[in-house]
This record gives C-alpha cells, sequence and structure tokens, in this order.
C-alpha cells in the first residue's frame, strides 16, 4: 500500500541493511563480533565494548510489548486517515528495542507484556517496514 | 560530588525575564538582549561588569557578543534542550570557583512560537537525534516518548489520569496568581479529562506552552553579590548526571538511577534534604516528569507519587508548593530558566499573590537524559 504523504525510513547507508532484510521479510540487526551484543540504530562502535568489528545477522523477530502509545493527532498527511493509532515500544529478545505498529491487533486490545513477532508490511514497491503481530499461542 | 566547599560560595545576583507569548518583532537574540537587560537592571550592575557568557538557545555567541558589544573572558555555547539550563548553571558555578570569571551571564533566547518550531513531524530530533527512524510508523515527538513512560508507570503501579490532572490543575492554579503567565484560567478536574488527547494517555493539558521569551541571569562570587541591589540568593548545591546510553529509548526506571545518583551528590552538598525544602520547581515538559522526579528524589516512595500529588501537595498552601509560577505548562515552556528564575524570586519574597511565605530553601530539578539539580537557599549556609 504506497502512501506519499506518509514518511519512508531516512535514506542512510548505515541502517541500509535492516531495510533491505525487511524487504526479504527478515528481521536484521547489527552484532558486535567482540561482545556478541546486538544494536540498532546502526552505529561503528558497540556501546558496551566499544569494539569496532561487527555484522549483521538475521533474528527470530520475536520480542514483547514494552509499552504503547496512542497518537490522536498527525503530525504529517498520511497518518490523517489513521488517527487514532498505536505505536508500541518492541523489546526483541535480543534486547534491541523497536518503536513500530501492531497488525490487526485492535488498540484496545494492546497489552503491555504480550509476545509479538516480525510482520513485514511492503508500503512501497522498494519499501518494506518492519511491524508486529501478536504470536499465536 | 562537586567540592563541597563551594556550597553557598556562587550566588544569583540578577534576573530577568521577558513578556512570554507571541512575540514576532523579537528574534532569538533581541529576545536575550531584553532579558539581559532586565537581569543586569536587577542586581544594578551594567554590560561590562560582565566577564563571563553563556547563551542557550541563542544561534550563536559571536553575534551575541556582537549586538552587545560584550568581550568576556569566558564564552559557550549551548543547545536549545531544556535540560541545559540546569546544566548551564552548573557551569558558570564552576566557572567562577575556578577564577574564569567572576560575573558569568547566562543568557536564553527563544522565538519558537513565532518561528514555528515543532516537537514532532519532521523537525523532530528528540532521542539522539536517531528519531527518522520510526517516522514511517508515526513515531515523534517528545510528547509520545513520555506517554509511552506513562503508560508504563501507570500500568507498574496505579497511576490514574485524575492524578496526572492534580499535577496541570495545581500549576495552572499558581499561573492564574502569575501575572507574567500565558495560562491563567483555572479548569476544573472535568475539563481536564475533557481535554482531548494529543498522544494518549497524554492529553492537551499535560503538554508544556511553546512560547516566545528570554530569561537572563547574573551569577556571581557571594562576596560581590553581598554588594548587590538585591539580596543575593545562593546556590546551596548542585549536581548532575545522564543516562545516554539506550536513550533513543525511554528508561525501564524513569531516570530513577541517575536522579538518585544526582540527590545523592546535591542534598550532602548543601547540607540539607528534600523535607526541608520550602518550594520545588520541576521541569515540567509534561506532567509526567513532575511524577518521576518526585519519585527518583524521594519526596515520595517510588511508585506513589499519583496518591501523593492527587490530595494537593504541590499548591500554594500544600506541603510542598510546586512550580509556583505556573511553569512550563501554564506559565511558559522557557526549558527550565523561568523555573530557576522562580526560586530565586520567591526566595528573595518577590512573589506577590504566589508568594511562599518565608521560604529559605528551594530546589530546581530536572528529569531528562541529563538529571540536573540546584538547590537555592536564602543563606549561605
Amino acid at each position: 500500500m504506497s502512501d506519499s504523504a506518509k514518511p519512508l525510513p531516512p535514506e542512510d547507508a548505515a541502517n541500509r541493511p535492516f531495510w533491505d532484510g525487511a524487504k526479504r521479510r527478515v528481521l536484521m540487526l547489527q552484532c558486535c563480533l567482540d561482545c556478541g551484543r546486538h544494536r540498532l540504530p546502526a552505529a561503528r562502535y558497540c556501546a558496551r565494548c566499544r569494539g569496532e568489528r561487527s555484522e549483521w545477522v538475521a533474528t527470530s523477530g520475536a520480542g514483547v510489548v514494552e509499552s504503547f502509545c496512542t497518537f490522536h493527532k498527525a503530525y504529517w498527511p498520511g497518518f490523517e486517515r489513521e488517527v487514532p493509532y498505536a505505536v508500541v515500544q518492541v523489546r526483541l529478545d535480543e534486547g534491541v528495542r523497536l518503536f513500530s505498529n501492531l497488525v490487526d491487533v485492535p488498540r484496545d486490545r494492546i497489552k503491555s507484556g504480550m509476545r509479538v513477532r516480525a510482520h513485514f508490511d511492503a508500503v512501497t514497491p522498494e519499501v518494506t517496514l518492519v511491524k508486529f503481530v501478536q504470536e499465536s499461542k | 560530588m562537586p567540592n563541597k566547599d563551594l556550597a553557598g560560595r556562587v550566588a544569583v545576583a540578577g534576573v530577568g525575564t521577558t513578556r512570554y507569548g507571541k512575540l514576532p518583532e523579537h528574534d532569538a537574540y533581541d529576545l536575550g538582549v531584553w532579558a539581559l537587560k532586565e537581569a543586569l537592571a536587577d542586581c544594578g550592575l551594567g554590560f561590562d561588569d560582565i566577564d563571563g557568557l553563556i547563551v542557550n538557545r541563542i544561534p550563536d555567541y559571536q553575534r551575541f557578543g556582537e549586538i552587545t558589544g560584550l568581550n568576556p573572558r569566558y564564552t559557550t555555547i549551548t543547545p536549545g534542550q531544556g535540560r541545559f539550563s540546569g546544566i548551564c548553571i552548573q557551569t558558570a558555578a564552576a566557572v567562577i570557583a575556578a577564577g574564569m570569571a567572576e560575573t558569568v551571564a547566562l543568557v536564553y533566547g527563544n522565538n519558537g512560537r513565532s518561528a514555528g518550531d515543532h516537537y514532532g513531524g519532521a523537525s523532530d530530533a528528540y532521542g539522539s537525534g536517531g528519531a527518522g527512524l520510526w517516522f514511517p510508523y508515526g513515531m515523534t515527538s517528545p510528547g509520545a516518548f513520555h506517554a509511552l513512560m506513562m503508560r508504563r508507570h501507570m500500568e507498574q503501579y496505579g497511576t490514574t489520569p485524575a492524578q496526572l490532572g492534580a499535577v496541570a490543575m495545581a500549576f495552572r492554579k499558581h499561573a492564574s496568581l502569575n501575572p507574567d503567565a500565558v495560562m491563567r484560567t483555572p479548569f476544573t478536574l472535568e475539563e481536564y479529562l475533557a481535554a482531548r488527547f494529543i498522544c494518549e494517555p497524554l492529553r492537551l493539558l499535560d503538554y508544556c506552552l511553546i512560547n516566545d521569551g528570554g530569561v537572563a541571569m547574573i551569577l556571581t562570587t557571594a562576596e560581590r553579590a553581598r554588594d548587590l541591589r538585591k539580596p543575593p540568593v545562593y546556590l546551596r548545591g548542585f549536581a548532575q548526571a545522564s543516562e545516554f546510553a539506550g536513550s533513543t529509548f525511554p528508561p525501564d526506571d524513569f531516570w530513577r538511577r541517575p536522579i538518585q545518583s544526582v540527590a545523592a551528590e546535591v542534598y550532602p552538598m548543601a547540607g540539607v534534604g528534600p523535607a526541608d525544602m520550602d518550594a520545588l520547581m520541576i521541569y515540567d515538559n509534561f506532567t509526567p516528569t513532575v511524577l518521576f522526579s518526585l519519585e527518583g528524589f524521594g519526596f515520595c516512595p517510588v511508585g506513589e507519587s499519583g496518591p501523593w500529588v492527587a490530595d494537593g501537595k504541590l499548591q500554594l498552601g500544600g506541603a510542598l508548593p510546586t512550580n509556583t509560577s505556573g511553569g512550563h505548562l501554564s506559565e511558559s515552556y522557557m526549558q527550565g530558566w523561568a523555573l530557576n528564575v522562580e526560586a530565586v524570586r520567591q526566595l528573595r519574597g518577590e512573589c506577590g499573590a504566589r508568594q511562599v511565605a518565608g521560604a529559605e530553601l528551594i530546589q530546581y530539578v530536572t528529569a531528562a537524559p541529563v538529571i540536573t539539580s540546584m538547590i537555592y537557599g536564602k543563606d549561605a549556609r
């Protein structure tokens, strides 16, 4: 579903592997080759061990909702038809956090602590967003 | 801990504020100069007495010095984020203590309202500048960041919207007594709850007020301040901590760990404790930070700030009058600066209808990725 009035991810070479992964329906994270810590957004150095060696690795895309908020104000024209919409704060099992949206969960059913897994939403032919669905029990 | 010997050695000699509101005839420099002239008149000093300059939010220090004809011995400039008001004041104290300057002018100019500044949308840079990555999901604004924190506080501790409303109502009531405040009409809990959501669980009345305005402070040595026009207000304690690691996302603990580290320094330096404060000035960009600050500094037990604020403790006449000017929520979002000025004016007894009778000790706190606190006293120790 293309919607040009919604912002697309910034052109950013450092985070490119994340978005390329999403297009292949894989949640990719940068991982420190020195201490094994995962990170996103991308950075040259690891914030824990300050090591410079890293690689991008595929993850299971599983995580938990830590919190959520509901936007009643649209900051971009493309969201005007969607308000009120929820943004979730997800902590992946690898410890990395993301802000995202839940697919197919009504706002009043979102709960912190809910297990979720990555869902890939191709918003344009070039861009796929990493959203989440509730983990089936 | 900052050197305990510095407690009470630096004082606020002068404070100055512009009008707040929509002031399109003034840019940030003009607002800074206006406030600085007020602060100099307040203490009876002139531009030639200033030998240190710290500018905040004003775009360029050199231009500011050029238009005011200032050639200070010490100069620095800081970004227009509210956490920097506390950082600047502490830097001024250190600069004065080190003898790098004797009389430091701290100047803040904010033309954000006329310039059409937005804290959400394409220009949002909150959260260590990485905000753009989340725009496609509709995630933006410091308000949303605090809404996410508040949701967790509500889930963990049972804090309610009505308790947040008590914070907003108390500050508006104070603003009704402050002729300089932008929003002065008190509201009821029903009106608070009827206000539209911006980013749920936060409503319009949980958000600070973007306006134009300027604030200036003149800090100098205690000795020099005693010879000036107004009674000195002494900087009894100051401390700072930060939480940058992972700070694109809300902290797990509502910044409790760094707040507690500031508390562990600022009270011993001042030789007093939270129970000694006659009033409190809390950086209220949004109502939740008031709760996080109260818990972190130990004014109430962890998790109990909601019920604690609900019975009027923050109001004038209550146990701990807080943001007696109306704060960012109702006076104007002057990014901490005007709250520090309010502390000074309260300690001098200049606050008219909103005066805290006999105020001797007032604490300023900011809960943000940089935590700062200052304890101001009517007496040096």
